[in-house]
C-alpha cells in the first residue's frame, strides 16, 4: 500500500477552519491508515483505489468534505488553449495513445513539488500497472513549443534526458539509466521508439522511460504540461484525471490541449452520472433513512447528489473511476453518514454450526499425540530444496517448485514431514532431552491434479531412543485413535539405518515407513543424540 | 538418607527390635495394630527393604474320630490276639466273634506281624492260635498311642533309621483313615540389617529441603499457534459457521478471476502471489462459469480475459478461494460457512510479515443481511476473544463494497490493532457466479490475534520451533 507524508501545518492550511487534532482523527474515516505520526507531520497509507489521496491537496478536499467545511463535487474547469498535439501512426505498435493538458499560472515550492512526483510514481505503480498500461509526463510549459508531435524514434534518435547534462542515444538510455534498465521491457524488440518532440524538434519526452532535461519542472515554474501515453484509451484519460483534479486543487488553471491523430482526441475528463436506489442503499448498510440524507451523506463525499423519490441522481468527477456501481456509491454513503454512527446489530440466525469431519480426526490425534507425550511443532509447507533432499540424502526429482520465492528458504513445496522435523531438532541441540516432537501437516506431490495429503510425522531424541519406543509410540496412536492395527515390514529408506527401518503397513497398505534415523543423516543436522521416527499418511488411513 | 516412617511402620520396627521374629498375630498382639493394619505395613517394609517375610508351613497330626475308637477298642488284629489268648479258634469262631471287615484286616495284620499261625488239625479243621501268647504291640498300636502326646516327634519318624519301623506303621495308620494330617501356613516378620539401625524416635526429625529446585518437567503440549485456530474455529462454529476445507494449490481462477481481481493486477504478479512452476490446471470451472467471469472482467475492467491466465497454479492468497467456489457451485440462499487454514504471499520474511500464514474466513449469505450486521459479527466475535474493545474504519479490498476494517484496542500496547477485514462481496463477484442474494464476508490473519494473545512482537516465533519458547510458553492465556 502507498504512503503519503502529510505535514500538518500545510495540510491544516488547505483544509480551512479546523483543527490538527480533529484532521488527524478524521484520518482514519476517509479510509487512510496512519502509520506514524509526529508534532509535525503524520504518514498515511491510502487505498491504490484512491490516487487523489496521494497528495495533501486530494486528503484536504476530502477532510473539507468529512468536516462539513465544503461539500458536493469539485467540478473540473478546464478552459479551451491554443495548445495540439497530434500523434502519428507509427505509434500504433509502440505505444498508441496519448493525452494532455495544460495547467498554468501556478505556484510550485519543494514540498508540492514532492508531492506531485509521488503521486506520478504512485499512479505509474497503481493504474499505470508499473508504467506498462499508462505513463506521465509533467513538464515546465514554457520550454516548449507547440504544436507537438507524438511519433516514434529510432534507438540512434539522441536528447538529453532528465538528470544529465549531455545527449544520449535512446539505446544508452536503455542500457545505462536506472529507469532505462528497469522499464525498457515495455517496449518490446521494436526497433522504434514512442516520442514526443515540440516545433522545434525538441525531444520532450521519451515515454514511458524518461522526460527531458529540457523541460525539467524546478520551483520557479510557473505553468505546466502534463502528457500521458498508455495502451489503454480509458487509462490515460483516467490517470490524467487524477493529474488535472490534484493541480486543479494546488490552485493552477487548467487549459485543455487538442490531442489528435491515429484514432486520438482531446480529452472531455467529464463527470460521470449514476443513479443509485434510496431502498437498496437503506437494506445494504441496515439503515431506514431519507433520500435527503443519503444524499447530504454522499456530498460530505464531495460527490454531487440529486434526491428524487425512490432514487438519488449522483454526479461523479472524472478522476473517482473506482466507482463503478451502486455498491460503491454505498460506500460514499456510508461514509458520508459516518461509519461511527452505524451501529453493530448481531443478526439472528438458526443456523447450527459445525467444524469440518476432517479438523475434527485432526484435533483429536493431536490429543492422543499429546497424550503420548509428544509435543507439537508447525513447519512450513515450503521448504528449501536443500532440507528436503540435500541434507537427507534423498534423491530430488519430481518435485513442486515456486517461481521467484523471495526467499531461499521457501522454494518448493514439501513432499514429506520428516526433514523439517530433522532441522526442528537440529535448531534445538542445546536444550534438554529427551525431545519428542510431532507434527501433522499437508505434504504434496506433483502429479497431475497436484495431490495434497495429509500426513504424521513423530520424532523422538534422546540417549536411549530406539525402534521400539517409535513402534509402540505409532501403534498406540493408531490402535486407541482409530482402533486400526499396523504392522511392521521388514524394508529400506533413505534416511533411516539399514536393518532398523520398515515399510508401515495399515489396512493392507503402505501407509508410511519408521525406523532408526542413519547416524550419517543426525549427524548432518548435527544433532547428538540417537533419533527415531515414523511418518505416515493420513489421507485415506483415517479419513479419505 | 533420610526415612520417612508411618506410625504402623513404626510399631512394627520396634515390637521386631523386642523379639526377632514374629508372626503376624503375635504382631497384632503386641502393637495392637488390626490384622490389616498390620498386613499393611508389612508390604510397606518389604518394599523400602526394611522388613524380610519369611513363609513357612507346618504340619502337624492327630488321631481322627476313627482313630479315637480304636484307640479305645483296639486294632482288628488286638481283638483277634485277645480272643486267641483263651484257645486256637477255627475261621468260623474267629469271625463271628470279629466283624466281616475287621476279620480280613485281623488275620492279615496279625499274620505280617507273625502273631499267628494258620494250621488244620487231625480232623482237617483250620484253626488259627497265637505263635507268641503275648504279642508285643506293634508299630501302629505304638504309633497310635504316642500320636496325640506332645512328646511325639514328626521329624525323627523321618529321619532317625531306628524309627523306621514306626514310620511304616505311621502310613499304615494314615492309609487306614486313622490319622488326619493338619497343614498349617505362617509368615515370620524380620527386620533387615538396614532396619536395625532405624530409630523410630528419631526417624520424623530427618528434614528434606523443600525449598530446593527441582529437575524441570516439560508438559507435551499442541503448538500454542494451533490453540489459538482451534479457539477462534470454536467460536465461529458457536455463531453459527460451518467449516470449509479447500486445497492450498488452486487455480488462479479461483483466486483471483473469480473474485474479480483483473489479469494484470499487482497482486498477481509473481513478486506477490507464488505460481507453481509448470503447473497448470486442466479444468477450472464450469463452461458457464468460466463465460460469466470473463464477461464481468470485460465489463468492468475492459480488456480481454484470457483462460490461460486463470488456469495458473498458484498457492492461494487467501482462504476466500474456498468460499467463494462454494458458493457458485451451490449457489445458497442462505448460509454461514467458514473457511480457516494456510495462505502464502510472496514476501521477504520479516518479523511482521511471514511467507505462509493462517487466515480464517466467515460468509453469511442472506436476503436481508446488511453491513450493521457483519460489524456486529465482528463484534461479537472479539466479545469472545477478549478483545472487547472495537471500531470501525472504512478500507479497500478488491472484491468487498462497502468494505471496512476492525481496529482493536490492545491493553498491552495501549493502542488500537488493526485486525480482520469485513466488506459486502461485490456484484461484479458475485452475479457472474449466479449469487443473487448478498454475501458479507470477514476475516484475516490469525497469527496477529495469536500474537496479541502470547504478547509476541515477532510473527515468525510462531514457526521457529524454538523448544525453548514452546515448553515454557504459557498455555491459559
Amino acid at each position: 500500500m502507498p504512503v503519503v507524508t502529510l505535514y500538518l501545518d500545510r495540510l491544516q492550511r488547505l483544509v480551512g477552519k479546523t483543527s490538527k487534532e480533529k484532521i488527524i482523527s478524521i484520518l482514519p474515516f476517509l479510509g487512510l491508515d496512519i502509520e506514524e505520526q509526529t508534532d509535525e507531520y503524520v504518514r498515511v497509507e491510502y487505498s491504490p483505489n484512491r490516487p487523489d489521496y496521494a497528495t495533501d491537496f486530494g486528503i484536504a478536499t476530502g477532510l473539507q468534505g468529512l468536516l462539513g467545511i465544503k461539500k458536493g463535487l469539485v467540478k473540473l474547469e478546464i478552459k479551451k488553449g491554443p495548445y495540439q498535439l497530434k500523434a502519428d501512426q507509427y505509434v500504433k505498435k509502440v505505444r498508441p495513445y496519448v493525452t494532455a493538458i495544460v495547467a498554468k499560472n501556478g505556484t510550485l515550492d519543494d514540498e508540492t513539488i514532492r508531492q506531485l512526483i509521488t503521486l506520478q510514481e504512485d499512479l505509474h505503480f497503481g493504474i499505470g500497472r508499473n508504467r506498462k498500461k499508462s505513463s506521465i509526463g509533467i513538464h515546465d510549459l514554457d520550454k516548449i513549443e507547440f504544436p507537438l508531435r507524438y511519433t516514434t524514434a529510432t534507438k540512434e534518435h539522441r536528447f538529453v534526458p532528465l538528470g544529465s547534462e549531455s545527449e544520449n542515444s535512446m539505446s544508452e538510455i536503455l542500457e545505462n539509466t536506472e529507469a532505462g534498465q528497469q522499464y525498457s521491457r515495455l517496449l518490446g524488440k521494436s526497433e522504434s521508439v514512442p516520442v514526443i518532440l515540440d516545433a522545434k524538434g525538441n525531444t520532450i519526452s521519451f515515454p514511458p522511460i524518461i522526460n527531458s532535461a529540457l523541460t525539467t519542472v524546478s520551483t520557479s515554474t510557473k505553468n505546466l504540461l502534463v502528457e500521458v501515453t498508455a495502451t489503454d484509451k480509458n487509462t490515460a484519460e483516467d490517470t490524467l484525471a487524477v493529474v488535472a483534479a490534484t493541480l486543479q486543487n494546488a490552485g493552477f488553471l487548467l487549459t485543455s490541449v487538442q490531442i489528435s491523430g491515429a484514432g486520438n482526441t482531446t480529452p472531455s475528463l467529464k463527470t460521470k452520472k449514476m443513479s443509485l436506489g434510496v431502498d437498496l442503499a437503506n437494506k445494504t448498510l441496515g439503515l431506514k433513512t431519507s433520500s435527503a440524507i443519503i444524499s447530504a451523506a454522499l456530498k460530505k463525499c464531495r460527490l454531487d447528489a440529486l434526491p428524487k423519490k425512490n432514487n438519488i441522481s449522483c454526479t461523479i468527477p472524472r478522476f473517482r473511476f473506482d466507482i463503478l456501481g451502486p455498491m460503491d456509491l454505498i460506500e460514499e454513503v456510508a461514509l458520508g453518514y459516518g461509519i461511527e454512527n452505524l451501529k453493530p446489530t448481531l443478526p439472528q440466525s438458526s443456523a447450527v454450526g459445525e467444524k469440518n469431519i476432517v479438523t475434527k480426526q485432526l484435533d483429536l490425534l493431536s490429543k492422543i499425540m499429546v497424550g503420548l507425550g509428544f509435543t507439537e511443532v508447525i513447519n512450513s509447507s515450503l521448504v528449501s530444496k536443500n532440507t528436503q533432499y540435500g541434507m537427507t540424502n534423498r534423491d530430488s526429482f519430481g518435485f513442486l517448485q515456486v517461481v521467484e520465492s523471495k526467499s531461499q528458504e521457501h522454494t518448493i513445496l514439501r513432499d514429506m514431514l520428516l526433514p523439517s522435523m530433522l532441522d526442528t531438532l537440529s535448531r534445538n541441540v542445546h536444550e534438554q532431552y529427551p525431545q519428542k516432537l510431532f507434527e501433522i501437516g499437508t505434504v504434496f506431490s506433483a502429479e497431475d491434479p497436484i495431490r495434497e495429503e495429509l500426513s504424521l510425522c513423530c520424532i523422538s531424541a534422546h540417549k536411549d531412543a530406539n525402534y521400539s519406543e517409535i513402534k509402540s509410540i505409532l501403534q498406540s496412536a493408531l490402535k486407541t485413535g482409530f482402533n486400526i492395527e499396523s504392522q511392521t515390514n521388514t524394508s529400506t529408506h533413505f534416511c533411516f539405518a539399514k536393518g532398523k527401518t520398515a515399510d508401515v503397513v495399515a489396512n493392507n497398505s503402505k501407509v508410511g515407513m519408521i525406523g532408526e534415523i542413519d547416524s550419517a543423516i543426525v549427524e548432518n543436522f548435527k544433532i547428538r543424540m540417537p533419533v527415531v521416527a515414523f511418518e505416515i499418511k493420513l489421507s485415506g488411513l483415517i479419513f479419505n | 538418607m533420610s526415612q520417612v516412617l508411618h506410625p504402623i511402620e513404626k510399631k512394627i520396627i520396634n515390637a521386631l527390635k523386642e523379639t526377632e521374629k514374629l508372626g503376624i498375630e503375635e504382631l497384632e498382639q503386641k502393637t495392637d495394630l488390626s490384622a490389616d493394619q498390620v498386613r499393611r505395613g508389612i508390604e510397606w517394609l518389604k518394599l523400602k527393604g526394611l522388613a524380610d517375610v519369611i513363609e513357612s508351613q507346618e504340619t502337624t497330626h492327630k488321631l481322627s474320630s476313627a482313630g479315637d475308637e480304636v484307640l479305645k477298642s483296639g486294632l482288628p488284629e488286638r481283638k483277634l490276639a485277645n480272643l486267641l489268648k483263651e484257645e486256637p479258634k477255627s475261621f468260623d469262631e474267629a469271625k463271628q466273634s470279629l466283624s466281616e471287615s475287621d476279620f480280613h484286616a485281623a488275620i492279615a495284620n496279625a499274620k505280617r506281624n507273625d502273631w499267628i499261625q494258620i494250621e488244620k488239625d487231625d480232623s482237617g479243621n483250620t484253626k488259627i492260635s497265637l505263635k507268641v501268647q503275648d504279642p508285643q504291640p506293634s508299630a501302629e498300636e505304638k504309633v497310635l498311642k504316642e500320636i496325640n502326646q506332645a512328646s511325639f516327634d514328626q521329624n525323627a519318624l523321618y529321619h532317625d533309621k531306628s524309627q523306621h519301623e514306626k514310620l511304616v506303621g505311621y502310613f499304615r495308620l494314615k492309609k487306614l483313615g486313622l490319622i488326619e494330617e493338619i497343614v498349617k501356613k505362617s509368615k515370620t516378620i524380620l527386620l533387615t540389617e538396614k532396619a536395625k539401625d532405624i530409630d523410630t524416635s528419631q526417624v520424623d526429625l530427618e528434614e528434606i529441603d523443600v525449598v530446593a529446585a527441582v529437575p524441570v518437567t516439560f508438559v507435551a503440549r499442541t503448538h500454542p499457534l494451533k490453540e489459538v485456530i482451534s479457539e477462534i474455529r470454536e467460536i465461529f462454529t458457536s455463531l453459527g459457521f460451518t467449516e470449509m476445507l479447500g486445497n492450498f494449490t488452486q487455480p488462479s481462477f479461483w483466486n483471483f478471476d473469480a473474485l474479480f481481481t483483473p489479469q494484470d493486477h499487482p497482486a498477481r504478479e509473481m513478486q506477490d502471489t507464488f505460481y507453481i512452476k509448470d503447473s497448470v490446471a486442466e479444468k477450472v470451472a464450469s463452461p458457464v462459469q468460466i463465460r460469466q467471469v470473463a464477461k464481468s472482467h470485460k465489463l468492468g475492467w475492459n480488456y480481454n480475459w484470457n483462460i490461460e491466465e486463470a488456469k495458473k497454479m498458484v498457492l492461494r492468497t487467501h482462504t476466500t478461494c474456498v468460499t467463494i467456489k462454494y458458493l457458485a457451485d451451490k449457489k445458497p440462499d442462505e448460509a454461514r460457512i467458514f473457511s480457516l487454514g494456510r495462505v502464502f504471499r510472496n514476501e521477504k520474511v520479516s518479523y511482521k510479515h511471514l511467507a505462509e500464514f493462517n487466515q480464517v474466513e466467515g460468509i453469511v449469505v442472506g436476503k436481508d443481511v446488511t453491513l450493521r450486521d457483519l460489524m456486529g459479527l465482528q463484534q461479537e466475535f472479539y466479545r469472545k476473544i477478549n478483545l472487547p474493545k472495537v471500531k470501525f474504519w472504512p478500507t479497500f479490498f478488491p472484491y468487498t463494497e462497502p468494505s471496512l476494517q476492525s481496529m482493536v484496542y490492545n491493553e498491552r500496547l495501549g493502542k488500537w490493532v488493526e485486525l480482520f477485514g469485513m466488506g459486502i462481496f461485490r456484484p461484479e463477484v458475485t452475479k457472474p457466479l449466479g449469487i443473487t442474494k448478498p454475501v458479507l464476508a470477514w476475516g484475516g490473519g490469525i497469527e496477529r490475534i495469536a500474537m496479541l494473545k502470547y504478547g509476541l512482537d515477532d510473527v515468525r516465533e510462531f514457526y521457529n520451533n524454538n523448544l525453548g519458547w514452546l515448553r515454557t510458553a504459557i498455555q491459559c492465556q
